[in-house]
């Protein structure tokens, strides 16, 4: 028993490490880029823009119906044959901005619409244009409306980056099954992971709760 | 200063306007009243390209255009020469009441930040709402937000203000603070045009009336002879129905 607990504390800085050094910023930086497409694939379909719109539905289409494991595997493994090679991390950072990209452009979009027409009407009266009046009106109303939703799928990604272990980055859930081909001791490691993912996606909780209360101000 | 000549719209296979004819003089408050699904308001909406309209001419400042000619810069620039107050407020419920009169002068006329405050606050005032400048949309009653949505109009120094029935939306006890607020302006010669259901206001405030039904205008002329010697039977049988609401004073 005395064993297991020095193990558990030992690898836990092991695992929290690339935690640190690879879920995080493989989680913020996705995340990020999947922000900028999905404002503006969800503004193209919120503004008919005629071309663009049939685009952004494809792109919505393909990326939503196939596994984030097989894109993964297309990125990486399928790529290099065409002559394409990309690292490890950046792979995943593509796969992974590209394909919360969609599923936030929808929330954004969902958002976008649920604000009343009449504050985009009533900004064009006041002298502005199409881009003022979303840019300063409108898209800010829908990102708080976004705002819990979006917290959602930010906490998502955060344990669906351990698929990108698949593609050989070194992130905490390849950490520790290095670990446990080393010690054979599954159960206890793998709970440990799971803690420490938890862990993480509690301070995401907390964070999300105050940003709510922030956005709250104008009731 | 404003014309409308043959304005014609529809909704698939509703035909809201056909071929209406408007003019409006510098200083004129004119009121448009009829019965709901008339096309009154609609006609407003298509006045400042909230709808696009199918048909028609709108002569503005000067300038000719006809309405499926006019380009989303045209829109652009002849909206800044006119203000809107809609039934439902439409406050940017993002942004205080002083915020709400300077982001149109601030983003759509370029102003500096200081001398849009200056005039967003002089609007205010006069709508009576300063010492609400920095209070939400949500922490001020309709009234309040329409006197906001009001000054919000008057900032930009507009030609002419489009009202699309302003009190409708309204607790009776609150129509009184907002008509007020639009019987000073149109005594300081702002010139505006009134899509309402205030008799009162229509007869004593607006010097002419329009009487629409079914897209058409059925009568229309000064206020006094609209309301005192109304020349067309179904005037008549209109205002007959709502003579209770005369007596109620503006």
């Amino acid at each position: 028993m005395n064993h297991l607990w020095s193990l558990l504390a030992e690898s836990f800085w092991q695992i929290l490490l690339p935690g640190l050094t690879m879920t995080i910023p493989l989680t913020a930086i996705s995340f990020s880029i999947a922000l900028v497409i999905a404002v503006a694939v969800a503004l193209v379909q919120f503004a008919r823009v005629p071309a663009a719109r049939q685009i952004a539905r494809f792109y919505i289409w393909v990326i939503r119906g196939t596994p984030l494991l097989v894109q993964l595997f297309v990125v990486f493994y399928g790529l290099p044959h065409i002559g394409i090679l990309i690292d490890a991390f950046p792979a995943a950072v593509i796969v992974f901005s590209i394909n919360q990209g969609a599923y936030c452009a929808e929330t954004i979009r969902a958002a976008l619409e649920s604000v009343p027409p009449g504050q985009l009407e009533a900004a064009e009266c006041a002298g502005m244009t199409w881009g003022q009046s979303i840019r300063r009106i409108v898209l800010p109303q829908a990102l708080r409306t976004a705002f819990p939703p979006l917290s959602n799928s930010l906490i998502g990604m955060v344990k669906d980056t351990s698929l990108a272990s698949n593609i050989t980055v070194v992130e905490m859930f390849m950490a520790t099954e290095r670990i446990v081909a080393r010690t054979a001791e599954p159960l206890a490691l793998y709970i440990e992971v799971g803690v420490i993912y938890l862990l993480f996606c509690t301070v995401l909780t907390k964070l999300q709760r105050a940003g709510e209360k922030r956005l709250r101000v104008y009731g | 200063m404003l014309e409308v000549k043959n304005i014609q719209k529809s909704f698939g296979d509703l035909e809201v306007l056909k071929g209406v004819d408007l003019q409006v003089n510098k200083g004129d408050v004119v009121a448009i009243l009829g019965p709901s699904g008339s096309g009154k308001t609609t006609l407003l909406r298509c006045m400042n390209f909230l709808e696009r309209a199918d048909g028609g001419t709108l002569t503005f400042d000067g300038e000719s255009l006809p309405f499926q000619k006019i380009t989303k810069k045209d829109v652009v620039r002849l909206r800044k020469k006119t203000g809107f107050v809609f039934q439902d407020y439409n406050l940017f419920r993002n942004k205080t009441a002083l915020q709400n009169v300077t982001e149109g002068l601030m983003i759509g006329r370029k102003l500096p930040k200081a001398q849009a405050v200056e005039l967003g606050e002089q609007a205010l005032e006069k709508v009576g709402m300063l010492d609400h400048r920095d209070y939400y949309p949500s922490q001020l009653s309709g009234g309040q937000q329409q006197r906001v949505a009001i000054a919000r109009a008057i900032a930009t120094k507009p030609e002419i203000i489009y009202f699309d029935e302003p009190t409708s939306a309204l607790d009776p006890e609150l129509t009184g603070e907002v008509l007020a607020v639009m019987r000073t302006l149109a005594n300081e010669g702002m010139t505006m045009l009134v899509v309402t259901h205030e008799l009162g206001f229509a007869r004593h405030v607006s010097n002419k009336v329009i009487f629409m039904e079914h897209g058409t205008v059925v009568e229309s002329g000064d206020s006094y002879s609209f309301f005192e010697h109304p020349r067309e039977a179904r005037t008549r049988a209109f205002l007959q129905t709502l003579s209770g609401e005369l007596v109620r004073a503006c």
